[in-house]
């Protein structure tokens, strides 16, 4: 049984569809990165899995229990995490006020899984008094994704982690995200970045216009001449 | 050099209004940064607060519950048995006003929950009136004396102390509740971004809750502390104090409530004193330019947020 799958699914904003029958799977422990040009869909698609949008048609499983429809406060509960890619820190709580928001559905004692996150993050653990308000972009990402990490969820989506970083900081998260894929977390990545996001991933997806083009693992996807020509820039 | 040897006297003046400006402001702030609206009602939560006090008040003396003076105050036990069951009253009833009118309205826009506030403010100030009519009517009829402090040659009277460590006792509480709760976290982070909020998996439908039963209950305190410092109340009593509590709102930032206290603090200490130099009927005048030069020169007010 697969982690995630999706099946056939169609999803949009309103009267526009954006998603045409999109399907796909995540098995454990595995890193997917779903790579498209801009405007293909991908951040639609998260959204659909992670039920900010509904689809018109086709279905989301999890751990093999439907969750099509679902609202996304019901999701987190079952093991799912969600990283924005805009907006996805509260600018005026404290680092440590942030992760701790993240634990917010947890009536029992979260220290333990809050020493793991600063082990993975430990910059936030030195800057944990500081407003993340002022911090720059890159240890933005990093809260996020720690606020995300809160909930232990097996399976985490993000959202073009890398947008608007400095190719030393993105280097930097994309390394992070392998070590978070070591602690047994699925991830589901989306990105612009496709180069290194492919790198890192065990197989990819190829969105285009709202439908799956190519479907391989990250290294045949980035040997592949035509998906090199058509979206890593050749 | 008249003029002046009164300003010790109004900032005095200006402290005590400036208290029940900010309890007033801190639950227009919260609701605007939570909610997304201009509330326009809550001053006549306000007026509300002070009149269930007012109801619990001869209620309790009708079941013979004394109210002799305590110490120097006014009032006694009674009377401060009132106030505390009004605010939970208070904040009952609006919880109740959002659970059938804003509560189904959230989805529209804030034009339409603020004209609805409109609607509400209208609406309680005409029930109030109601039952107890528009002629003022007394906490205490008693007249306190004040006392003099020496030295400064200022006068103060015991229930305006009262008044001051009241609102001083309150400001600390909800500095505690959203600093070091979790839920007054929570809170921060829904007034932050709602939408995150809610992917965090914060139960955004309880912060509305606490954000209402908080402003209602400041309001309720609002109210009959300026019952107290008036020794009166009417229908109207919110609603005159609302351009106040806007002005120090915006002054202060709109959604911060820090903002709001700051702001209450400021406006009530510049119309206070600005009686000894214009005339006592120009002091909403005095608010309303103060906002409106905030407005010109920071839209986003003393401690506003950043956009």
């Amino acid at each position: 049984m697969s982690l995630l799958t999706g099946d056939g699914i169609h999803s949009g904003y309103g009267d526009m569809e954006v998603l045409h029958d999109v399907s796909f799977r995540i098995e454990e422990k595995e890193i997917i990165s779903i790579i498209g040009p801009n405007g293909a869909g991908k951040s639609t698609l998260l959204k659909t899995i992670f039920g900010l949008l509904k689809p018109t048609k086709g279905s989301v499983t999890f751990k093999g229990n439907s969750i099509t429809g679902l609202a996304p406060d019901r999701i987190v509960r079952l093991g799912m995490a969600y990283v924005p890619q805009v907006e996805n820190v509260f600018p005026s709580l404290t680092v440590h006020e942030n992760l701790e928001m993240g634990a917010f559905i947890l009536t029992d004692d979260f220290s333990a899984r809050l020493e793991d996150v600063y082990e993975l993050f430990p910059l936030l653990k030195k800057r944990r008094r500081q407003r993340v308000g002022k911090m720059s972009g890159g240890e933005r990402q990093m809260v996020a994704m720690g606020r995300a990490l809160m909930l232990d969820p097996e399976l985490l989506l993000l959202d073009e982690p890398s947008a608007a970083l400095a190719p030393k900081l993105a280097e930097m998260i994309f390394e992070r995200i392998t070590a978070i894929n070591e602690t047994s977390v699925s991830i589901l990545i989306v990105e612009q970045n496709a180069k290194e996001s492919l790198k890192l991933a065990d197989r990819g997806y190829v969105l285009a216009s709202g439908q799956n083009r190519f479907e391989d693992t990250g290294e045949n996807l980035l040997a592949n001449e035509e998906i090199g020509q058509l979206y890593l820039g050749g | 050099m008249q003029i002046l040897s009164r300003i010790p006297q109004l900032l005095i003046y200006g402290v005590i209004s400036g208290s029940i400006l900010s309890l007033g402001g801190i639950g227009v702030s919260l609701t605007y940064s939570i909610l997304g609206f201009a509330n326009f009602a809550h001053g006549d939560f306000m007026a509300l607060g002070a009149y269930i006090a007012l109801g619990l008040f001869t209620l309790t003396a009708g079941l013979g519950i004394p109210s002799t003076p305590l110490g120097p105050l006014s009032f006694g036990f009674g009377f401060i048995l009132s106030f505390i069951l009004a605010m939970g009253l208070t904040a009952l009833t609006v919880v109740l006003i959002d659970r059938f009118l804003f509560k189904r309205l959230r989805h529209t826009s804030s034009i339409i929950l603020m004209m609805s506030s409109i609607g509400v403010a209208l609406g309680l100030r005409n029930v109030l009136q109601f039952f107890w009519g528009p002629q003022p009517h007394y906490y205490i009829e008693k007249i306190q004396l004040a006392i003099v402090i020496p030295g400064v040659g200022v006068r103060i009277k015991p229930d305006q102390v009262f008044i001051i460590i009241a609102a001083i006792v309150s400001v600390g509480l909800v500095h505690y509740f959203l600093q070091h709760t979790k839920m007054g976290k929570a809170m921060r982070a829904t007034a932050d971004n709602m939408a995150l909020a809610r992917v965090t998996g914060i139960n955004t439908e309880r912060v509305i809750l606490w954000t209402w039963v908080i402003g209602a209950t400041l309001a309720a305190t609002a109210g009959i502390l300026a019952g107290i410092e008036n020794k009166f109340i009417t229908p109207e009593l919110g609603w005159q104090m609302l351009l106040s509590i806007f002005a120090s709102v915006v002054l202060g930032g709109l959604g911060n409530p820090y903002g709001a206290i700051l702001g209450g603090m400021i406006i009530g200490l510049s119309e206070e004193v600005s009686t000894a130099f214009i005339s006592t009927g120009y002091k909403p005048a005095v608010a309303f330019i103060i906002m409106i030069i905030m407005l010109l020169i920071k839209p986003t007010g003393l401690l506003g947020k950043r956009r």
